[in-house]
């Protein structure tokens, strides 16, 4: 452990670790460009020069290391290093650098997507000259290269800090991208006939420190200020990428990578960024609805909730009539509220919840596709296995509930005539979902269910890491979290219910001892590590 | 004028020196095999640090320190690696040891790897010199029949190869570690140093890297000892060096000398005076990348010691010689253009600078200079200088500061009146008076 001395403040900086870094951690502002916690150190774009004592030379903080000197040699008795980040001849340097990287910068933030989160942007204010002396023109570049399926390239915006190029070297192992020609032409490319992707292409957008990479889903939305930010989760595997998602006026316009050390570091992939892009256009409905040759038509919520809580009283349908098929997609608090219908209904917690599983990688894809499987085990709810066919949980049963789920869609082709046949010979068939699907369809019973980014609710990943996702947009009035549906299904049948997330995660305390302390508003954003359970999975 | 001191250049100017028989008539590998037969690794590099050997490709740092950097031990893979690169405008010394004495070249170098014990070595060679590579090929080859390159050479246990590799056109891959990129076969540019190449160098290996006349100095300090070596030239510089003089010189050429030489003796001696007996007006004294002297500045000694002092450095050791009929403007701006031509572009000061510099000089040469563009020049050189990666960024803001400062009053005529001065209008050949 060093002690240097920046500017006045005494800070301790770790065994390799560079002066960037212990300021980072300190709050000691110095500018860069091309520096990230997570890619190789370049020293290219030479903003963080600072002055060390000693020095002949400015020195780039990030590259710059502190050895401990021997006591008789240290600075003022005490330290291994002076800096400085605010003399005048760092602060010149910033300015100089600042001059250069704005000198060919075509300086359109109007129509930047970047702007207002733009690196330029800020250090022009913060470390710029008011005004530019490069009275030539300025050096034209390709403009909108389209380096692949998302990513679109501004050559004239670029100044050349190559994380991109070192993240697909780095972190994707997949090398798309490198400097082409040289100089002042220097710019970013793919090699000839090559395209940038890769499953994490678009985290080279959020990796651009200035508006030279966007991509195709986001460019020209929105302006970034006018976005909410959020803090969620995404859904799309068991990883459970935490995220921000940036929504305006109701909609999700983008989800961003949010930093979580225990659970994704700084990326996400594409497929999970993207989803709000596949959801985009669906059919759904606003109110509970019964269907008729696969016509929904809408019901008021309350003779609704009534006509169900008579037809299963009616019928009094035993476990064993009864298969319900759960879902990983589910939050804790709804699963939690599925096991309190069950008893009410069935005398008995039934179902199962799908395993849907696929390709894995070995960055942060896994295999499993749903969000909360890990979730549905610490709650005891069994998880089926892998090659189960859905249609063979179904045969013989009286009455079928599906929640969050869609086996008809899902289904290949050959099990898919399986499960129509299965469920059409069903008697009583409830879906309840965020939008019509295939399932839905076949339904007598259709129930609108309030989407991922619609709902507070807690999930844990593969790892045990509990997280909370929030309320992002809000859904219609009719479209509800699962526990909130069972709040209602429980009332229309003259029962006591929890009602809202606080209450229901109140609910899955119960049968997760360890959280017993921690409050609904009081999960940290990067979630609480769960104790594993005994028996493994497998 | 004292006479030229041919040790590096005996074999310059005869016939067939090309071939290994008959530069071994005249006493090439002697000294490889004395080293090899005769002393041990660590007296041969003793021998060269009390040589005080200094670098030879600009930037003159101890040869045998930097033998030594390189890690010791058995398990280690070490590389020599040699710099013949040679791009520097007005530079063409190793050009003409390379092409007229290889085996010079390559007796060096195996000594070298017989001091440092190393697995072998790359000599990168500019790509516009196929004339080179194919002599330096053809020497390697014949070094090797002779088992001078191979397994257990002469019986020292040493295994040693030295491979030849070309450039492909780039000034950058002069620069240490960006041809050690080049050679890997990646893009040529400077790696951020630390790691220095002796810990981290070509392959990742530990490696060493000399110029081609630094390696050529080598059997002569081992066949005839570092104390003759010191005797010769000046003590921060001991030897000869060797002096490509060309521009408005009636004698342009080659020239090795004990580096004593005056920049005078060396302009008006040696190289015959200047072109149509016109006046000097500047010289750059140690190719293109170092500051500019004015013609009042050339009673100097050519050693480091000599050129600081007029505010330069010896360099590569090409001698610019320019008459009066030259337009700095147009000089400096001819420069701009070669530097940002070479520059990698990959650290912001010098891929912007350079370029910025380009446009700035070249409008001013145009006459579209404005008021305070000299200044510009200046502060834009301030703002390259010290500030990058490798270099390149100072070679390119060396001139351009220096031209500034020697010359103001030219620039600010130049924005001034928009044109050249009088006796430097472009219509002037400059061939004669």
């Amino acid at each position: 452990m060093a002690l240097i001395l920046v500017d006045g403040k005494e800070i301790a900086v770790k065994q390799g670790e560079t002066v960037l870094q212990a300021c980072m951690r300190e709050g000691i502002e110095i500018p860069y460009f091309c520096y990230h916690p997570s890619l190789s150190i370049v020293g290219q774009c030479r903003m963080c020069l600072v002055k060390v004592e000693g020095a002949p030379k400015l020195l780039t903080a990030c590259t710059t290391t502190v050895p401990e000197l021997p006591r008789e040699k240290k600075l003022d008795g005490r330290y291994d290093m002076k800096v400085s980040v605010a003399c005048d001849e760092a602060r010149e340097a910033q300015r100089g650098i600042m001059e250069f990287l704005l000198a060919n910068h075509p300086l359109d933030c109007p129509v930047c997507d970047q702007a207002g989160e733009c690196r330029l942007q800020e250090y022009s204010y913060d470390y710029g000259a008011p005004r530019s002396e490069f009275v030539f023109e300025k050096l034209h570049a390709p403009k909108r290269v389209v380096l692949g399926p998302h990513i679109i390239y501004d050559a004239e915006r670029c100044i050349k800090c190559t994380r991109c190029v070192r993240f697909c070297q780095e972190i994707t192992k997949t090398s798309e991208l490198s400097l082409v020609e040289r100089g002042a032409d220097t710019i970013v490319g793919t090699f000839e006939g090559g395209s940038l992707d890769n499953p994490y292409s678009v985290c080279t957008a959020d990796l651009c420190p200035v508006g030279a990479l966007t991509y195709r889903e986001f460019r020209f939305r929105e302006r970034v200020w006018f976005l909410q930010a959020h803090n969620s989760v995404c859904p799309e595997c068991s990883r459970n990428c935490s995220v921000r998602v940036d929504s305006y006026k109701g909609e999700v316009l983008r989800i961003v990578p949010r930093y979580n050390p225990s659970v994704n570091g700084y990326y996400m992939c594409d497929h999970g960024r993207l989803i709000t892009e596949r959801m985009r256009g669906l059919e759904t409905r606003e109110l509970p609805s019964l269907i008729r040759d696969g016509k929904p038509s809408p019901m008021n919520e309350k003779d609704f909730y009534a006509r169900l809580v008579a037809l299963f009283s009616e019928k009094k349908y035993r476990p064993g009539d009864v298969a319900v098929i759960l879902s990983g997609r589910m939050s804790l608090e709804e699963m939690a509220a599925y096991k309190r219908l069950s008893k009410e209904l069935f005398g008995a917690v039934i179902g199962d919840v799908l395993l849907r599983s696929g390709e894995s990688d070995d960055l942060l894809v896994r295999d499993e596709k749903r969000p909360n499987l890990e979730g549905a085990r610490k709650l005891g709810l069994p998880v089926s296995g892998k090659d189960e066919a859905v249609s063979s949980l179904i045969g013989g049963k009286k009455a079928l509930l599906i929640i969050r789920e869609d086996p008809v869609g899902e289904a290949p082709q050959e099990e898919r005539e399986r499960l129509d046949t299965a469920i059409g010979s069903v008697e009583t068939v409830v879906v309840m979902d965020d939008h019509l699907t295939a399932t839905a369809a076949r339904a007598h019973y259709f129930v609108p269910l309030a989407g991922w980014f619609e709902m507070e609710g807690t999930t844990v990943n593969f790892k045990g890491q509990l997280q909370k996702t929030t309320r992002c947009v809000a859904p219609p009035e009719g479209r509800k979290p699962f526990h909130d549906v069972t709040a209602e299904f429980l009332k229309a049948a003259g029962k006591e219910a929890p009602s809202g997330f606080r209450e229901w995660f109140e609910e899955v305390k119960k049968e997760i001892p360890v959280l017993g302390l921690v409050k609904a508003g009081e999960i940290p954003l990067k979630g609480i590590p769960l104790p594993e359970r005994k028996e493994k999975h497998g | 004028m004292a006479g030229e001191l041919k040790v590096l250049t005996a074999n310059l100017g005869m016939k067939g020196t090309t071939e290994i028989d008959a530069v071994m008539r005249r006493g090439a590998y002697e000294a490889l095999i004395k080293a090899m037969t005769r002393m041990t690794p660590d007296q041969v590099l003793g021998e060269v640090k009390a040589a005080n050997l200094k670098g030879r490709g600009g930037a003159g740092f101890p040869a045998g320190l930097k033998w030594s950097f390189l890690p010791k031990g058995k398990d280690k893979t070490r590389y020599l690696v040699c710099n013949a690169d040679e791009s520097e405008p007005g530079t063409f010394k190793d050009r003409l040891l390379i092409e007229n004495d290889p085996h010079k070249v390559l007796e060096g170098i195996i000594i070298a790897g017989y001091a440092t014990q190393s697995a072998g070595c790359f000599i990168y060679i500019r790509g516009e010199m196929p004339q080179g590579a194919r002599v330096l090929q053809r020497a390697v080859n014949q070094a090797y029949d002779r088992h001078f390159l191979g397994k257990n050479i002469l019986g020292s246990g040493l295994d040693f190869d030295i491979w030849v590799a070309r450039g492909a056109g780039a000034y950058i891959c002069g620069e240490e570690t960006a041809l050690m990129n080049s050679l890997e076969g990646k893009r040529g540019e400077p790696r951020i140093k630390p790691p220095f190449p002796a810990g981290y160098g070509v392959y990742g290996k530990p490696s060493n890297i000399n110029n081609v006349e630094t390696y050529a100095n080598v059997p002569a300090i081992i066949e005839k000892g570092a104390d003759w070596y010191n005797s010769i030239g000046s003590a921060d510089t001991p030897g000869t060096r060797l002096f490509g003089v060309c521009g408005h010189v009636k004698n342009p050429g080659l020239f090795e000398l004990p580096s004593t030489v005056t920049l005078r003796e060396l302009i008006y001696g040696h190289a015959g005076g200047i072109l149509g007996d016109r006046k000097l007006k500047a010289v750059i004294p140690g190719g293109s990348s170092v500051p500019v002297l004015r013609a009042d500045q050339i009673d100097v000694t050519m050693d480091s010691a000599g050129l600081k002092a007029v505010g330069s450095m010896p360099g590569s050791g090409g001698v610019i010689v320019m008459n009066d009929s030259v337009c700095m403007v147009r000089a400096l701006h001819n420069l701009m253009r070669f530097y940002a031509h070479e520059s990698c572009g990959q650290c912001t000061p010098c891929r912007e600078g350079t370029h910025w510099l380009e446009l700035l000089s070249g409008a001013i040469e145009r006459g579209e200079g404005r008021e305070g563009d000299a200044d510009k020049i200046l502060s834009l050189s301030k703002n390259i200088m010290g500030r990058t990666i490798c270099p390149l960024g100072d070679a390119a803001a060396m001139p351009a500061e220096s031209f500034v400062r020697q010359f103001r009053e030219e620039f600010e005529f130049h924005i001034r009146e928009k044109r050249c001065l009088p006796e430097t209008m472009r219509m002037t050949t400059i061939y004669s008076a």
